[in-house]
Protein backbone atom coordinates (compact mmCIF):
# COMPACT_ATOMS: atom_id res chain seq x y z
CA UNK A 1 0.00 0.00 0.00
CA UNK A 2 1.42 3.47 -1.23
CA UNK A 3 1.75 6.33 1.15
CA UNK A 4 -1.48 7.75 2.54
CA UNK A 5 -2.58 10.60 -0.60
CA UNK A 6 -2.61 13.63 0.95
CA UNK A 7 -5.53 16.20 0.62
CA UNK A 8 -4.05 17.63 -2.63
CA UNK A 9 -4.28 14.03 -4.04
CA UNK A 10 -7.45 13.20 -2.63
CA UNK A 11 -9.52 16.23 -4.10
CA UNK A 12 -7.89 15.58 -7.37
CA UNK A 13 -9.06 11.56 -7.41
CA UNK A 14 -12.54 12.70 -6.50
CA UNK A 15 -12.47 15.32 -9.45
CA UNK A 16 -11.64 13.02 -11.96
CA UNK A 17 -13.86 10.49 -10.95
CA UNK A 18 -17.15 12.77 -11.36
CA UNK A 19 -15.66 13.70 -15.17
CA UNK A 20 -17.63 12.14 -17.59
CA UNK A 21 -15.77 10.39 -21.27
CA UNK A 22 -16.13 13.12 -24.02
CA UNK A 23 -16.43 15.88 -21.96
CA UNK A 24 -15.18 19.81 -22.74
CA UNK A 25 -13.46 21.35 -19.53
CA UNK A 26 -11.56 24.31 -19.09
CA UNK A 27 -9.02 24.88 -16.42
CA UNK A 28 -7.40 28.12 -15.30
CA UNK A 29 -4.24 29.09 -13.87
CA UNK A 30 -2.58 27.99 -10.12
CA UNK A 31 -4.70 24.82 -10.98
CA UNK A 32 -2.29 21.43 -10.25
CA UNK A 33 -5.08 19.74 -9.04
CA UNK A 34 -7.36 20.23 -11.59
CA UNK A 35 -4.88 19.35 -14.35
CA UNK A 36 -3.98 16.45 -12.31
CA UNK A 37 -7.72 15.03 -12.50
CA UNK A 38 -8.05 15.80 -15.96
CA UNK A 39 -5.19 13.67 -16.80
CA UNK A 40 -5.78 10.76 -14.68
CA UNK A 41 -9.24 10.24 -15.96
CA UNK A 42 -7.78 10.87 -19.30
CA UNK A 43 -5.77 7.71 -18.01
CA UNK A 44 -8.90 5.76 -16.18
CA UNK A 45 -12.19 6.09 -17.72
CA UNK A 46 -12.58 9.30 -19.60
CA UNK A 47 -10.20 8.86 -22.73
CA UNK A 48 -11.70 11.28 -24.64
CA UNK A 49 -12.05 14.06 -22.00
CA UNK A 50 -11.15 17.14 -24.30
CA UNK A 51 -9.29 20.03 -21.73
CA UNK A 52 -8.09 23.04 -22.71
CA UNK A 53 -5.89 25.54 -20.55
CA UNK A 54 -7.27 28.78 -20.10
CA UNK A 55 -4.48 31.22 -20.11
CA UNK A 56 -2.39 29.46 -22.76
CA UNK A 57 -4.97 27.79 -25.04
CA UNK A 58 -3.04 24.63 -24.91
CA UNK A 59 -5.67 21.41 -25.79
CA UNK A 60 -4.73 18.10 -23.87
CA UNK A 61 -1.32 18.82 -22.79
CA UNK A 62 -0.32 15.31 -21.65
CA UNK A 63 2.84 14.96 -18.97
CA UNK A 64 4.03 13.08 -15.99
CA UNK A 65 4.39 15.83 -13.92
CA UNK A 66 2.24 18.78 -13.52
CA UNK A 67 2.64 22.30 -15.32
CA UNK A 68 1.11 25.68 -14.39
CA UNK A 69 -1.29 26.06 -17.23
CA UNK A 70 0.07 29.32 -18.77
CA UNK A 71 3.48 27.92 -19.10
CA UNK A 72 5.07 27.12 -22.63
CA UNK A 73 6.30 23.63 -20.85
CA UNK A 74 2.67 22.50 -22.07
CA UNK A 75 2.82 23.77 -25.26
CA UNK A 76 4.63 20.46 -26.85
CA UNK A 77 2.87 17.78 -25.59
CA UNK A 78 -0.72 19.57 -26.91
CA UNK A 79 -2.43 18.40 -29.76
CA UNK A 80 -3.46 22.02 -30.33
CA UNK A 81 -2.90 25.42 -28.85
CA UNK A 82 -5.34 28.55 -29.38
CA UNK A 83 -4.26 32.42 -29.11
CA UNK A 84 -6.25 33.37 -26.03
CA UNK A 85 -8.73 35.66 -28.22
CA UNK A 86 -10.02 33.35 -29.74
CA UNK A 87 -10.51 31.07 -26.75
CA UNK A 88 -12.20 33.62 -24.44
CA UNK A 89 -14.54 33.56 -27.24
CA UNK A 90 -15.83 29.86 -26.08
CA UNK A 91 -15.58 31.75 -22.69
CA UNK A 92 -17.71 34.44 -22.71
CA UNK A 93 -19.79 34.11 -25.12
CA UNK A 94 -21.07 30.66 -25.88
CA UNK A 95 -23.75 28.75 -23.93
CA UNK A 96 -22.43 25.28 -23.37
CA UNK A 97 -19.59 25.03 -25.49
CA UNK A 98 -17.92 24.05 -21.84
CA UNK A 99 -19.12 21.07 -20.16
CA UNK A 100 -17.71 22.01 -16.76
CA UNK A 101 -15.00 24.47 -15.37
CA UNK A 102 -13.59 23.28 -11.74
CA UNK A 103 -12.69 26.53 -9.46
CA UNK A 104 -11.88 26.78 -6.39
CA UNK A 105 -12.79 30.75 -4.34
CA UNK A 106 -12.36 32.62 -0.96
CA UNK A 107 -16.06 32.12 -0.32
CA UNK A 108 -18.90 30.10 -1.15
CA UNK A 109 -22.44 30.33 -0.19
CA UNK A 110 -25.76 28.23 0.06
CA UNK A 111 -26.83 28.30 -3.18
CA UNK A 112 -23.07 27.81 -4.80
CA UNK A 113 -22.11 31.22 -5.76
CA UNK A 114 -18.59 32.14 -5.66
CA UNK A 115 -16.68 34.85 -4.49
CA UNK A 116 -12.74 35.74 -5.74
CA UNK A 117 -13.08 39.03 -5.27
CA UNK A 118 -12.94 40.77 -1.82
CA UNK A 119 -13.79 39.62 1.65
CA UNK A 120 -16.25 42.64 3.13
CA UNK A 121 -16.40 46.08 1.59
CA UNK A 122 -15.18 46.63 -2.32
CA UNK A 123 -13.77 49.65 -1.70
CA UNK A 124 -11.63 49.16 1.57
CA UNK A 125 -11.92 45.43 1.45
CA UNK A 126 -11.20 43.19 5.38
CA UNK A 127 -9.34 40.58 2.23
CA UNK A 128 -8.34 41.62 -1.05
CA UNK A 129 -8.66 38.51 -3.60
CA UNK A 130 -7.22 38.11 -7.07
CA UNK A 131 -10.32 38.69 -9.01
CA UNK A 132 -13.00 37.47 -11.34
CA UNK A 133 -10.61 36.94 -14.37
CA UNK A 134 -13.18 34.05 -17.01
CA UNK A 135 -15.66 32.96 -13.58
CA UNK A 136 -17.88 34.93 -14.33
CA UNK A 137 -18.62 33.56 -17.93
CA UNK A 138 -18.18 29.67 -16.64
CA UNK A 139 -20.42 29.71 -13.61
CA UNK A 140 -22.87 31.53 -16.35
CA UNK A 141 -22.05 29.72 -19.32
CA UNK A 142 -20.26 26.54 -19.06
CA UNK A 143 -22.77 23.26 -18.48
CA UNK A 144 -22.10 23.40 -15.07
CA UNK A 145 -19.19 23.68 -12.71
CA UNK A 146 -17.33 22.38 -9.60
CA UNK A 147 -16.31 24.56 -6.44
CA UNK A 148 -13.13 23.27 -4.83
CA UNK A 149 -12.19 24.42 -1.76
CA UNK A 150 -8.58 25.01 0.40
CA UNK A 151 -10.13 25.09 3.81
CA UNK A 152 -13.89 24.47 5.26
CA UNK A 153 -14.88 26.95 7.99
CA UNK A 154 -17.57 29.91 8.42
CA UNK A 155 -15.23 32.35 6.86
CA UNK A 156 -15.46 30.12 3.85
CA UNK A 157 -19.04 28.43 3.78
CA UNK A 158 -20.81 32.19 3.55
CA UNK A 159 -24.90 32.66 3.78
CA UNK A 160 -24.09 34.92 0.98
CA UNK A 161 -20.94 35.67 -0.52
CA UNK A 162 -19.67 39.35 0.00
CA UNK A 163 -18.81 39.74 -3.68
CA UNK A 164 -20.66 37.61 -6.39
CA UNK A 165 -18.61 36.91 -9.37
CA UNK A 166 -19.67 33.44 -9.77
CA UNK A 167 -23.52 33.24 -10.22
CA UNK A 168 -24.51 29.50 -8.78
CA UNK A 169 -28.01 29.38 -7.94
CA UNK A 170 -28.46 32.88 -6.89
CA UNK A 171 -30.94 33.03 -4.47
CA UNK A 172 -31.81 29.29 -4.65
CA UNK A 173 -35.19 27.83 -6.37
CA UNK A 174 -35.83 29.18 -10.09
CA UNK A 175 -34.10 31.90 -9.29
CA UNK A 176 -30.91 31.39 -11.55
CA UNK A 177 -32.72 30.72 -14.70
CA UNK A 178 -35.25 33.61 -14.01
CA UNK A 179 -32.46 36.07 -13.40
CA UNK A 180 -31.79 34.92 -17.32
CA UNK A 181 -28.63 32.48 -17.25
CA UNK A 182 -28.68 29.03 -18.78
CA UNK A 183 -29.89 26.11 -16.80
CA UNK A 184 -26.69 24.50 -15.03
CA UNK A 185 -24.89 26.17 -12.33
CA UNK A 186 -22.67 24.08 -9.10
CA UNK A 187 -22.84 20.45 -8.97
CA UNK A 188 -20.24 19.55 -6.79
CA UNK A 189 -18.39 21.74 -3.57
CA UNK A 190 -15.59 19.48 -2.65
CA UNK A 191 -13.69 20.55 0.87
CA UNK A 192 -11.33 18.85 3.36
CA UNK A 193 -14.38 17.71 4.91
CA UNK A 194 -16.64 15.90 2.44
CA UNK A 195 -18.16 16.60 -0.89
CA UNK A 196 -21.46 18.35 -1.15
CA UNK A 197 -24.01 18.87 -3.97
CA UNK A 198 -27.48 20.88 -4.29
CA UNK A 199 -31.14 19.94 -3.14
CA UNK A 200 -32.98 19.83 -6.21
CA UNK A 201 -35.80 22.39 -5.92
CA UNK A 202 -34.49 24.69 -2.75
CA UNK A 203 -31.02 24.69 -4.61
CA UNK A 204 -29.32 24.64 -1.52
CA UNK A 205 -26.34 23.39 -0.47
CA UNK A 206 -26.76 19.54 0.99
CA UNK A 207 -24.20 16.95 2.48
CA UNK A 208 -23.78 14.10 -0.33
CA UNK A 209 -20.86 12.77 1.56
CA UNK A 210 -18.09 13.28 4.48
CA UNK A 211 -14.19 11.93 4.16
CA UNK A 212 -13.82 9.10 6.38
CA UNK A 213 -13.42 10.00 9.71
CA UNK A 214 -15.81 13.61 9.66
CA UNK A 215 -18.31 13.51 12.10
CA UNK A 216 -21.81 15.03 11.04
CA UNK A 217 -20.91 17.84 13.66
CA UNK A 218 -17.87 18.93 12.76
CA UNK A 219 -19.37 19.93 9.27
CA UNK A 220 -22.51 21.57 10.61
CA UNK A 221 -19.98 23.56 12.91
CA UNK A 222 -17.60 24.67 10.09
CA UNK A 223 -20.42 26.14 7.75
CA UNK A 224 -22.07 29.67 8.28
CA UNK A 225 -25.07 28.37 6.93
CA UNK A 226 -27.77 25.52 7.43
CA UNK A 227 -26.37 22.62 5.36
CA UNK A 228 -29.80 20.10 4.05
CA UNK A 229 -28.80 16.97 5.75
CA UNK A 230 -30.49 14.05 4.62
CA UNK A 231 -30.40 11.05 6.84
CA UNK A 232 -26.96 9.68 7.51
CA UNK A 233 -24.22 10.98 5.27
CA UNK A 234 -22.58 8.88 2.76
CA UNK A 235 -19.04 8.01 3.51
CA UNK A 236 -16.50 9.65 0.89
CA UNK A 237 -15.22 6.38 -1.09
CA UNK A 238 -11.54 5.67 -0.35
CA UNK A 239 -8.90 6.72 -2.59
CA UNK A 240 -7.96 2.98 -3.97
CA UNK A 241 -4.31 1.84 -4.14
CA UNK A 242 -4.87 1.93 -8.38
CA UNK A 243 -5.88 5.42 -8.49
CA UNK A 244 -3.39 6.60 -6.17
CA UNK A 245 -0.54 4.81 -8.11
CA UNK A 246 -1.58 5.65 -11.55
CA UNK A 247 -1.60 9.73 -9.86
CA UNK A 248 1.83 9.41 -8.94
CA UNK A 249 3.76 7.32 -11.42
CA UNK A 250 2.02 8.89 -14.25
CA UNK A 251 0.23 12.48 -13.42
CA UNK A 252 1.89 13.92 -11.39
CA UNK A 253 5.62 12.04 -10.65
CA UNK A 254 7.22 15.89 -9.68
CA UNK A 255 4.92 15.11 -6.55
CA UNK A 256 3.51 18.85 -6.51
CA UNK A 257 0.08 17.18 -4.95
CA UNK A 258 2.29 15.48 -2.07
CA UNK A 259 3.47 18.94 -1.05
CA UNK A 260 0.53 20.67 -1.01
CA UNK B 1 3.40 53.85 -42.83
CA UNK B 2 5.04 54.40 -39.48
CA UNK B 3 8.00 52.07 -38.63
CA UNK B 4 9.06 51.33 -35.15
CA UNK B 5 12.02 52.88 -33.74
CA UNK B 6 14.39 51.30 -31.86
CA UNK B 7 15.36 52.89 -28.26
CA UNK B 8 16.65 52.44 -24.95
CA UNK B 9 14.76 52.10 -21.68
CA UNK B 10 14.35 55.00 -20.80
CA UNK B 11 14.21 56.84 -24.10
CA UNK B 12 10.73 54.17 -24.03
CA UNK B 13 9.53 55.88 -21.37
CA UNK B 14 10.22 59.53 -21.97
CA UNK B 15 6.80 60.22 -23.62
CA UNK B 16 4.47 58.42 -20.82
CA UNK B 17 3.26 61.68 -19.38
CA UNK B 18 1.98 60.82 -15.49
CA UNK B 19 -1.58 60.60 -15.01
CA UNK B 20 -1.18 57.72 -18.33
CA UNK B 21 -3.76 55.05 -18.89
CA UNK B 22 -1.02 52.23 -19.23
CA UNK B 23 -1.67 48.31 -20.67
CA UNK B 24 0.71 45.46 -19.31
CA UNK B 25 0.99 42.35 -21.25
CA UNK B 26 1.81 38.83 -20.79
CA UNK B 27 -0.19 36.37 -18.00
CA UNK B 28 0.64 36.22 -14.32
CA UNK B 29 4.21 34.48 -14.10
CA UNK B 30 4.86 34.61 -18.08
CA UNK B 31 5.79 37.38 -20.59
CA UNK B 32 5.51 40.35 -17.97
CA UNK B 33 7.11 43.50 -19.13
CA UNK B 34 9.45 43.60 -16.17
CA UNK B 35 12.20 45.51 -17.76
CA UNK B 36 10.03 48.25 -19.35
CA UNK B 37 7.85 48.47 -15.71
CA UNK B 38 11.60 49.06 -13.97
CA UNK B 39 11.85 51.54 -16.51
CA UNK B 40 8.87 53.39 -15.81
CA UNK B 41 9.03 53.31 -12.10
CA UNK B 42 13.00 54.36 -11.95
CA UNK B 43 11.44 57.60 -14.29
CA UNK B 44 9.43 58.45 -11.55
CA UNK B 45 5.86 57.67 -12.77
CA UNK B 46 2.74 59.04 -11.05
CA UNK B 47 -1.17 58.51 -11.06
CA UNK B 48 -0.92 55.74 -13.62
CA UNK B 49 -4.30 54.07 -14.31
CA UNK B 50 -3.34 50.18 -15.03
CA UNK B 51 -4.95 48.09 -17.64
CA UNK B 52 -3.01 44.45 -16.80
CA UNK B 53 -3.88 41.51 -18.87
CA UNK B 54 -4.02 38.60 -15.63
CA UNK B 55 -0.89 39.44 -13.75
CA UNK B 56 1.45 39.73 -11.13
CA UNK B 57 4.79 41.59 -10.19
CA UNK B 58 4.48 44.07 -13.35
CA UNK B 59 1.19 45.47 -11.83
CA UNK B 60 2.42 44.73 -8.10
CA UNK B 61 5.67 46.61 -8.36
CA UNK B 62 4.01 49.38 -10.02
CA UNK B 63 1.35 49.92 -6.92
CA UNK B 64 4.05 49.39 -4.55
CA UNK B 65 6.67 51.80 -6.15
CA UNK B 66 4.19 54.38 -5.62
CA UNK B 67 3.31 54.79 -9.24
CA UNK B 68 -0.15 54.10 -9.66
CA UNK B 69 -3.52 55.59 -8.67
CA UNK B 70 -6.03 52.94 -10.24
CA UNK B 71 -5.61 49.64 -11.59
CA UNK B 72 -8.26 47.70 -13.70
CA UNK B 73 -8.67 44.47 -12.14
CA UNK B 74 -9.00 40.99 -14.24
CA UNK B 75 -6.60 39.10 -11.84
CA UNK B 76 -3.72 40.12 -10.18
CA UNK B 77 -2.19 37.05 -8.57
CA UNK B 78 0.95 35.15 -7.06
CA UNK B 79 -0.41 32.17 -7.19
CA UNK B 80 1.88 29.27 -5.43
CA UNK B 81 3.14 32.60 -3.35
CA UNK B 82 0.19 33.98 -2.41
CA UNK B 83 -2.13 37.12 -2.94
CA UNK B 84 -0.07 40.07 -5.05
CA UNK B 85 1.79 41.89 -1.60
CA UNK B 86 1.34 45.83 -2.77
CA UNK B 87 -2.11 45.25 -4.68
CA UNK B 88 -3.32 43.88 -1.39
CA UNK B 89 -1.93 46.24 0.90
CA UNK B 90 -2.97 49.29 -1.09
CA UNK B 91 -6.66 47.87 -2.29
CA UNK B 92 -6.61 46.97 1.45
CA UNK B 93 -5.99 50.50 2.68
CA UNK B 94 -8.55 52.30 0.10
CA UNK B 95 -5.40 53.93 -1.04
CA UNK B 96 -5.52 51.74 -4.79
CA UNK B 97 -8.64 52.54 -6.84
CA UNK B 98 -9.60 49.18 -8.24
CA UNK B 99 -11.92 48.37 -11.00
CA UNK B 100 -13.01 44.91 -10.84
CA UNK B 101 -13.15 44.09 -14.32
CA UNK B 102 -14.43 40.16 -15.56
CA UNK B 103 -13.19 38.50 -18.87
CA UNK B 104 -15.86 39.77 -21.21
CA UNK B 105 -15.35 43.34 -19.94
CA UNK B 106 -11.70 43.23 -20.07
CA UNK B 107 -12.21 41.36 -23.72
CA UNK B 108 -15.25 43.37 -24.61
CA UNK B 109 -13.53 46.42 -23.89
CA UNK B 110 -10.62 46.03 -25.64
CA UNK B 111 -12.63 44.65 -29.43
CA UNK B 112 -14.62 47.60 -29.04
CA UNK B 113 -11.47 50.03 -28.82
CA UNK B 114 -10.37 47.90 -31.82
CA UNK B 115 -13.27 48.34 -33.66
CA UNK B 116 -13.81 52.28 -33.10
CA UNK B 117 -17.19 51.13 -31.23
CA UNK B 118 -17.89 52.96 -28.06
CA UNK B 119 -18.90 49.52 -26.05
CA UNK B 120 -19.55 45.91 -26.92
CA UNK B 121 -22.07 44.04 -25.65
CA UNK B 122 -21.67 41.39 -23.63
CA UNK B 123 -24.11 38.80 -21.34
CA UNK B 124 -25.74 39.82 -18.27
CA UNK B 125 -24.18 37.03 -16.04
CA UNK B 126 -25.99 38.55 -12.79
CA UNK B 127 -22.86 39.09 -11.13
CA UNK B 128 -22.28 42.38 -8.48
CA UNK B 129 -19.49 43.78 -10.94
CA UNK B 130 -21.05 46.74 -12.73
CA UNK B 131 -22.48 47.87 -9.49
CA UNK B 132 -18.87 48.09 -7.96
CA UNK B 133 -18.01 49.51 -11.75
CA UNK B 134 -20.26 51.34 -13.54
CA UNK B 135 -17.69 53.44 -15.24
CA UNK B 136 -17.23 50.12 -17.57
CA UNK B 137 -20.74 48.51 -17.38
CA UNK B 138 -24.25 49.23 -18.34
CA UNK B 139 -27.23 47.47 -18.46
CA UNK B 140 -28.67 47.24 -22.25
CA UNK B 141 -31.88 47.90 -23.60
CA UNK B 142 -33.40 44.41 -24.74
CA UNK B 143 -36.87 43.07 -25.67
CA UNK B 144 -38.95 40.68 -24.14
CA UNK B 145 -37.57 37.13 -24.12
CA UNK B 146 -34.02 38.40 -25.28
CA UNK B 147 -31.50 37.41 -23.13
CA UNK B 148 -30.34 40.14 -21.03
CA UNK B 149 -27.04 41.87 -21.94
CA UNK B 150 -24.77 44.84 -20.87
CA UNK B 151 -22.88 47.43 -22.85
CA UNK B 152 -19.24 47.66 -21.79
CA UNK B 153 -17.36 50.41 -22.20
CA UNK B 154 -14.16 50.25 -24.56
CA UNK B 155 -10.94 50.76 -22.96
CA UNK B 156 -8.06 52.51 -24.99
CA UNK B 157 -4.76 52.65 -22.85
CA UNK B 158 -2.41 55.62 -23.79
CA UNK B 159 0.10 52.98 -23.92
CA UNK B 160 0.82 49.09 -23.75
CA UNK B 161 4.08 47.93 -22.78
CA UNK B 162 4.76 44.20 -23.83
CA UNK B 163 7.71 41.46 -23.56
CA UNK B 164 8.09 39.01 -26.68
CA UNK B 165 10.77 36.78 -27.82
CA UNK B 166 12.50 38.18 -30.88
CA UNK B 167 11.96 41.37 -33.59
CA UNK B 168 13.95 41.69 -36.81
CA UNK B 169 15.57 44.89 -37.28
CA UNK B 170 12.64 46.07 -39.40
CA UNK B 171 10.33 45.78 -35.81
CA UNK B 172 8.15 42.63 -36.80
CA UNK B 173 7.90 40.88 -33.62
CA UNK B 174 7.84 37.51 -32.75
CA UNK B 175 6.67 35.49 -30.03
CA UNK B 176 7.82 31.50 -29.42
CA UNK B 177 5.06 30.72 -26.96
CA UNK B 178 1.69 31.77 -26.67
CA UNK B 179 0.97 35.47 -26.73
CA UNK B 180 -1.88 35.48 -24.54
CA UNK B 181 -3.60 38.89 -24.57
CA UNK B 182 -0.55 41.17 -25.96
CA UNK B 183 -1.76 41.24 -29.63
CA UNK B 184 -5.43 42.43 -28.63
CA UNK B 185 -3.81 45.20 -25.96
CA UNK B 186 -1.78 46.31 -28.95
CA UNK B 187 -4.71 46.67 -30.81
CA UNK B 188 -6.20 48.58 -28.18
CA UNK B 189 -3.47 50.70 -27.63
CA UNK B 190 -2.82 54.62 -28.76
CA UNK B 191 0.99 53.78 -28.47
CA UNK B 192 2.74 50.44 -28.43
CA UNK B 193 6.50 49.52 -26.58
CA UNK B 194 7.85 46.41 -26.93
CA UNK B 195 10.66 44.67 -25.28
CA UNK B 196 12.84 42.04 -26.93
CA UNK B 197 14.92 38.84 -25.36
CA UNK B 198 17.09 39.56 -28.83
CA UNK B 199 16.58 40.71 -32.57
CA UNK B 200 17.00 38.42 -35.30
CA UNK B 201 17.74 38.67 -39.13
CA UNK B 202 14.82 39.34 -41.31
CA UNK B 203 16.07 35.96 -42.75
CA UNK B 204 15.02 34.35 -39.33
CA UNK B 205 11.56 35.99 -39.20
CA UNK B 206 10.33 35.32 -42.60
CA UNK B 207 11.60 31.42 -41.87
CA UNK B 208 8.67 31.20 -39.58
CA UNK B 209 6.57 34.09 -40.43
CA UNK B 210 3.16 32.65 -38.52
CA UNK B 211 5.00 33.77 -35.59
CA UNK B 212 5.46 37.27 -36.05
CA UNK B 213 1.88 38.26 -33.78
CA UNK B 214 2.91 42.33 -33.65
CA UNK B 215 3.32 43.33 -37.08
CA UNK B 216 6.11 46.44 -37.21
CA UNK B 217 3.21 48.62 -38.32
CA UNK B 218 1.31 47.72 -34.98
CA UNK B 219 4.43 48.63 -32.85
CA UNK B 220 5.86 52.15 -31.73
CA UNK B 221 9.15 51.20 -30.13
CA UNK B 222 11.10 48.51 -29.31
CA UNK B 223 13.84 48.01 -26.68
CA UNK B 224 16.06 45.10 -27.00
CA UNK B 225 16.30 43.74 -23.29
CA UNK B 226 17.68 40.27 -23.22
CA UNK B 227 16.01 38.58 -19.85
CA UNK B 228 13.32 41.65 -20.13
CA UNK B 229 10.74 39.58 -18.41
CA UNK B 230 12.90 38.92 -15.64
CA UNK B 231 11.72 37.28 -12.80
CA UNK B 232 8.93 36.11 -15.10
CA UNK B 233 9.11 33.44 -17.73
CA UNK B 234 9.43 34.60 -21.43
CA UNK B 235 8.09 31.50 -23.19
CA UNK B 236 10.17 28.71 -24.99
CA UNK B 237 13.34 31.33 -23.53
CA UNK B 238 13.94 30.69 -19.95
CA UNK B 239 11.66 29.95 -17.00
CA UNK B 240 10.35 31.96 -14.27
CA UNK B 241 12.55 32.87 -11.22
CA UNK B 242 10.61 31.53 -8.39
CA UNK B 243 13.47 31.76 -5.93
CA UNK B 244 12.94 35.82 -7.10
CA UNK B 245 9.43 36.14 -6.94
CA UNK B 246 10.08 34.57 -3.43
CA UNK B 247 12.24 37.32 -2.73
CA UNK B 248 10.04 39.62 -4.06
CA UNK B 249 6.97 38.45 -1.51
CA UNK B 250 9.04 38.22 1.18
CA UNK B 251 11.27 42.02 0.60
CA UNK B 252 7.26 43.27 0.60
CA UNK B 253 6.44 42.88 4.06
CA UNK B 254 7.93 45.80 5.46
CA UNK B 255 8.65 49.12 3.79
CA UNK B 256 12.42 49.64 4.34
CA UNK B 257 12.45 45.73 2.94
CA UNK B 258 10.89 46.56 -0.23
CA UNK B 259 13.07 49.96 -0.68
CA UNK B 260 16.04 47.78 -0.21
CA UNK B 261 14.58 45.68 -3.32
CA UNK B 262 14.12 48.49 -5.07
CA UNK B 263 17.40 50.12 -4.80
CA UNK B 264 19.22 46.95 -5.57
CA UNK B 265 17.15 45.60 -8.39
CA UNK B 266 15.23 48.48 -9.75
CA UNK B 267 16.78 51.50 -9.36
CA UNK B 268 20.32 51.16 -11.16
CA UNK B 269 20.16 52.62 -15.24
CA UNK B 270 21.10 50.07 -16.32
CA UNK B 271 19.66 46.70 -17.58
CA UNK B 272 23.04 44.85 -17.77
CA UNK B 273 23.56 46.12 -14.05
CA UNK B 274 20.09 44.21 -13.73
CA UNK B 275 21.14 40.72 -15.02
CA UNK B 276 24.39 41.75 -12.93
CA UNK B 277 22.24 41.95 -9.84
CA UNK B 278 20.27 38.65 -10.56
CA UNK B 279 23.36 36.95 -11.80
CA UNK B 280 24.40 34.95 -14.27
CA UNK B 281 24.36 31.46 -12.59
CA UNK B 282 21.07 32.59 -11.40
CA UNK B 283 19.90 33.18 -15.74
CA UNK B 284 21.59 30.39 -16.59
CA UNK B 285 19.52 27.80 -14.30
CA UNK B 286 16.45 29.17 -15.76
CA UNK B 287 17.52 29.28 -19.25
CA UNK B 288 15.89 26.49 -21.29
Amino acid sequence: MPPEPTMAETMAILLARDMANGEKAIIGTNSDIQVAACNLARLMHAPDLWWISGPGGMVNPERDHLVSTADHGNIASAEAWMDLPNMIDFIDWKIHFFDFAILSALQVDQYGNINTVVVGDQTKPKLRGPGTVGISALCGLSRYFNVVMAHHSKAAFVPRVDFLCGPGHMEGGTSREDRGLPPGGPRLVISPLGVFDFEPGSRRMRIRSLHAGVEVQKVIDATGFELVVQGEPAVTPAVTPQEIELLRSRVDRAQALRKG
Amino acid sequence: MKKPVFVSLSEAMADIPDGSRVALGGWIFNGQPMALVRALIRKGAKNLDLVPAPGSIAPDMLIGAGCARSTCCVFISFEQFGLAPHFRKQAEAGTLKVYDLDGPAIAGGLRAAICDLPYMPVPDLGTDLPRHAPEHYRELPTAPGERKLLAVTAIHPDVCLLHAQQADDLGNVQYLGTPFFDAMLAQASRKVIVSVDRIVSRETVRASNHLTKLPRSMVDMIVEAPFGAHPTSSPSLYRNDEAHLRAYVEASRTDEAFQAYLRHYVHPERHDAYLDAVGGSMLAGISH
